[in-house]
């Protein structure tokens, strides 16, 4: 007698989840949290997120930080990345068929984005960071056993997390206790640190006196 | 079992689906409208983002190949000209597509 397909990756998937849901109750790595709540108190010192909750993306430490309007972190996780390190989408990017990207073209953008709840082409339930250039936050899928990309979210390296075509891949678990209840059912902002430049240059509100 | 005996189990049987089917009446408030109405967008988006209604008119007039500048060097990426259908914190969603995995 055989397994049914899949089960083994089911099986896997919420292990990863539940593993994944209890890490991000642990503290990650003081710098990481130090770069997302100085950003996140300046965003509210400066209103800039209109009284609404929001995120804060750290791509050089791969993880997510969510915070309530008034600043407070309610929770982080690890995060998937655009493979190509980058702080731009390439123009028209977001009409392009998948397997016509470039590996050298899926960066995740860096910048203020005003989020979106919305669906895929599958109809799941996602978090549109750009609609555009089609950057989308949501729970990560194994659908390509080659990416392992769940095994790279278990992973404490941030190396490889690296892997998506520029959309923001989180563990459910996470997805469906943070996000979803936040910017799932609300427009909200999410502001993705650079890694390339200094976040000044792009926050234009890091400028603005408080 | 005779004749007479049959006929009694079959009306029987047949007033109490009666009496089953009069006591549910259809769901006013469907899950999926949509789905209910017997009408469901091949996409999996929301009916009525794929015809021609003034909400999807001022989406399309959007979503052509050269549309809305995505987010490149301009420091704020909120001003998407790619607009909602509504404002405010709830916005009416727009049409399903495929996003960057």
């Amino acid at each position: 007698m055989t397994a049914a397909p899949g089960t083994a990756s089911r099986a896997l998937a919420v292990f990863v989840s539940l593993s994944l849901l209890s890490l991000s109750a642990s503290a990650p790595s003081p710098p990481a949290v130090e770069d997302a709540q100085w950003l996140a108190r300046a965003v509210v010192a400066t209103a800039d997120n209109r009284a609404a909750p929001f995120a804060v993306v750290d791509k050089r430490n791969a993880r997510v930080f969510v915070f309530d309007a008034a600043g407070r972190l309610q929770g982080s996780s690890p995060v998937l990345l655009g493979l190509a390190h980058g702080d731009d989408s390439v123009p028209g990017i977001g009409e392009r068929e998948m397997s016509r990207i470039r590996p050298e073209e899926r960066t995740t953008p860096a910048g203020r984005f005003r989020t979106e709840p919305g669906r895929n082409a599958q109809g799941e339930d996602i978090v549109w960071i750009d609609y555009d250039a089609a950057v989308s936050m949501h729970r990560v899928r194994a659908t390509v056993k080659s990416e392992r990309r769940l095994e790279r979210l278990a992973s404490p390296s941030v190396a490889d997390n690296r892997i998506s075509y520029g959309c923001i891949n989180l563990p459910a678990a996470f997805y469906d206790a943070r996000i979803k209840p936040t910017l799932g059912t609300h427009r909200g902002v999410v502001y993705v640190l650079p890694e390339t430049m200094a976040p000044h240059k792009r926050f234009a509100f890091l400028s603005r006196p408080e | 079992m005779n004749s007479t005996s049959r006929l009694l189990a079959a009306l029987a049987l047949g007033a109490a689906g009666a009496a089953f089917a009069q006591g549910n009446p259809p769901t006013t408030a469907p899950a999926n409208p949509a789905t209910a109405a017997g009408q469901q967008n091949p996409s999996g988006g929301a009916m009525g983002t794929t015809g021609v209604t003034p909400q999807n008119t001022q989406i399309g007039s959007t979503s052509g190949s050269s549309s809305a500048p995505t987010a490149q060097s301009s420091p704020d990426t909120s001003s998407s000209s790619s607009t909602m259908a509504a404002s405010g914190d709830t916005p009416a969603m727009r049409r399903a597509r495929a996003d960057r995995n």
